[in-house]
């Protein structure tokens, strides 16, 4: 700047303005300053810029709200909330002792020694042999708890919701690639894969193709996704199928796990046998081992059980022996006169059970009768719905903790309710088809099972968001956590009557299911959009 | 109030005083809201923000130094809370990078601001305030609303004293060419003017 024609720039000028530079170089632009008529206008012109910025934004353009007109005050806690927390704590304990823990000693009861399903079903499998020292329930349940904890200490650290799906992703694969590849042998048909009999596959083996035959013995496990699936030879091991029609014509000393449109066994199983299928077949001469868990539409039971019977069965034709009890949740239970039941036989249906006078039962079946809809005229209905309303108001409670943020972007979401139920009618079908996909391929069944537990868990959370904006609608936005916890409790509330009404009802409950879904969704896009033009940003930078 | 009052009222409200406390909220609460509403785009987040700043004014009273003055404590505590805000609830994509280079840096001709100066009521800028990317809008409201120094807004958004100079022209250019046409082609006009 020695000389009038070496103007400075724009950010010189505005430091100068405002006195940010140091002595020496104010001087310098100072004296630039007296002969440089360029400079002097920009000055000039920067300063104006400051004062009307100043003006604009110190303009008393709106008042104070009322509602800001007396000074907030500390929350309290008060008898109300300490109450509301203990109908929660109670409703949450409730559906623990009344639901989950009877299913659990369900399945113990019906031969599957693990805590839960899940682990029965996948922990234990080829998949997760690496597991095998983490089997116990306290263990699981320790490490499962360490890493909440952790990801409630990173939170701040993990804002972007991709990195999270990413480590998330990481993770499930890490944990199911190894042991398959390690441990089995795998083959692809082409289309078809047949298994020759007389051959023998000494390890696990995992088969993907259009139509698969197993005619050769199997050491280890047989992993099987097929179209049809017939099972001739012998496998050591466990059958885990996925397939639209599985036929087991030979012996297999482990469990039987199946989802299929059809299942059909016809020799021993050694072990368990859980199955989802549309037309479940049990032939006079198989018999399994174990305990049976059915959950079909059509099922012919004719063959022997060694322990328990659990099904849910729109029809159950019974005409086989069951060593242990028979629980059976259905529309028509038919019991033969081959049948014969050595425990008890409990029967909840629509129909009364028809039962032959031939049929061999150990005790007096139980029948409870269930009505359609809800009955209005029992203490019991009422007290479920409150439970039901403080288990939904302690979870809300807690993702409102957890990730206020979050829960507050999704409940503003909830402010458009056309594009989010539009997106949700979308998402309703088409995340467990996703998920459905991802569990088609071996890599994916743990990504797979874990996206469709979220998705469960998302299509639980969608009342909280919907109640909470509905409460918002009722009380007004308020500030702090207090006032956040009275708009959910109200909201949940009025959803829970709502939903109480005869035939209004589920309907109200389907649109605030597509409603919650579609707001959680629209900020699940939004986070993941800006996260992506981030790191475009970036990588442009 | 003089500094003798403001001094003895922060006491009886440090002692527990609620109509002191009472009386302090009444006197700053419409700075703060106002502070709160240029910084927050949405009126709710500014209420909301208010009443927390002021909760949080009354759990940190303690810690304010009364060599200082309050308003500025109370502006620190204000920019900390909405910056604190900004940052939870969006992925900030304006990632600025601190280089020199990517700054336009043509002078702004004269002519050309005094035509914004003319054309744009103070309603209008406050509008295109409300559209910056958030660490443009939070430097500008923290300079020319709250007169916070460089060093100040530094450490509020978490950048080097050096950098406060560049980033708040370059949000002033993202100003001009929020409020329209009028914005960064008439800079570049009027430089070559």
């Amino acid at each position: 700047m020695s000389s009038a024609n070496d103007h400075f720039d724009e950010v010189t000028g505005l430091l100068y303005l405002e006195g940010q530079l140091d002595a020496g170089h104010a001087r310098e632009a100072g004296t630039h300053l007296a002969s440089c008529e360029t400079c002097s206008r920009l000055l000039h012109a920067l300063g104006k810029e400051s004062v009307w910025l100043r003006e604009a934004l110190v303009a008393q353009d709106e008042p104070v709200p009322a509602r800001l007109a007396a000074p907030p005050e500390r929350a309290a806690t008060q008898w109300g909330w300490m109450a509301a927390f203990g109908l929660a704590a109670v409703g949450a304990y409730t559906l623990w002792t009344g639901y989950v823990q009877p299913g659990i000693a369900q399945a113990e009861q019906a031969g599957f020694t693990q805590r839960n399903l899940l682990t029965m079903l996948f922990f234990s499998g080829a998949f997760w042999k690496g597991w095998d020292a983490m089997r116990s329930s306290m263990e699981f349940l320790a490490a499962v708890t360490l890493g909440l904890v952790a990801i409630w200490l990173l939170r701040k650290q993990w804002r972007h919701f991709v990195a999270i799906a990413a480590v998330m992703a990481a993770l499930a694969l890490a944990l199911a690639l190894p042991a398959p590849a390690g441990a089995a042998e795998v083959k692809h048909g082409n289309p078809n894969y047949t298994l020759a009999a007389g051959q023998e596959i000494k390890t696990d083996l995992i088969v993907a193709a259009t139509r698969t035959h197993i005619d050769g013995d199997v050491d280890g496990d047989l992993i099987v996704f097929s179209s049809s699936v017939t099972v001739n030879g012998h496998v050591k091991g466990d059958i885990l199928g996925f397939a639209q029609e599985l036929i087991v014509n030979g012996p297999v000393d482990g469990n039987l796990r199946t989802f299929s449109q059809s299942l059909a066994i016809n020799r021993a199983v050694g072990k368990n046998v859980l199955s989802w299928a549309q037309q479940f077949d049990l032939d006079a001469k198989a018999t399994v081992g174990g305990s049976v868990n059915l959950f079909a539409q059509n099922a012919d039971f004719d063959g022997q059980v060694g322990g328990d019977l659990m099904a849910f069965a729109q029809v159950l034709d019974l005409n086989g022996s069951i060593g242990g009890n028979a629980q059976v949740r259905g529309q028509r239970l038919v019991i033969g006169s081959q049948a014969e039941i050595k425990g008890t036989t409990q029967y909840h249906g629509r129909q009364q059970p028809e039962v032959s006078p031939g049929a061999k039962l150990g005790s007096p079946i139980e029948v409870t009768m269930v009505r359609r809809g809800p009955n209005y005229t029992r203490f019991r209905y009422y007290l479920h719905r409150i439970l039901a309303w403080g288990a939904s108001f302690l979870f809300g409670l807690v993702l409102l903790l957890i990730a206020p943020a979050l829960y507050s972007d999704v409940v503003a979401r909830c402010n458009r309710p056309l594009p989010a139920i539009g997106l949700g009618i979308l998402l309703l079908v088409g995340l467990p088809a996703v998920a459905f996909l991802a569990c088609i391929t071996i890599v994916g069944l743990g990504l797979g099972i874990a996206s469709f537990l979220l998705y469960l868990v998302a299509l639980y959370s969608t009342q909280v968001f919907v109640g909470s904006w509905l409460g918002e609608k009722l009380l007004g936005a308020g500030q702090g956590i207090g006032p956040a916890m009275a708009r959910l409790a109200l909201g949940l509330a009025v959803l829970r009557v709502l939903s109480m009404l005869p035939f209004v009802g589920p309907l109200a409950d389907f649109v605030i299911l597509l409603w919650g879904l579609g707001a959680l969704a629209l900020v699940f896009y939004k986070t993941m959009r800006a996260a992506a033009s981030t790191s475009a940003a970036t990588a442009a930078a | 109030m003089s500094e003798a009052d403001l001094a003895r009222v922060l006491a009886q409200v440090r002692a527990g005083d609620p109509a002191a406390w009472g009386e302090i909220y009444r006197r700053y609460a419409q700075a703060i809201y106002r502070f709160c509403r240029r910084v927050l785009p949405a009126r709710e987040d500014a209420e909301d923000a208010t009443s927390e700043i002021f909760m949080k004014v009354q759990r940190k009273l303690g810690t304010y130094d009364s060599s200082r003055p309050f308003l500025a404590w109370l502006y620190k505590v204000a920019s900390n809370h909405c910056w604190d805000t900004l940052r939870r609830r969006h992925i900030r994509q304006d990632r600025e990078t601190g280089d020199l280079e990517k700054l336009p840096l043509e002078h702004p001709g004269p002519s050309q601001l005094d035509w914004m100066e003319a054309e744009h009521a103070g309603k209008e800028v406050r509008a295109a305030l409300a559209r910056l990317p958030d660490r443009a809008r939070m430097a500008l409201v923290l300079r020319y609303f709250a007169e916070m120094s460089y060093e100040e807004i530094a450490e509020t958004l978490g950048v080097r004293r050096q950098f406060v100079g560049v980033l708040l022209l370059r949000a002033r250019h993202q100003l001009r060419d929020a409020l329209g046409p009028g914005g960064a082609h008439a800079i570049s006009t009027g430089r070559r003017a």
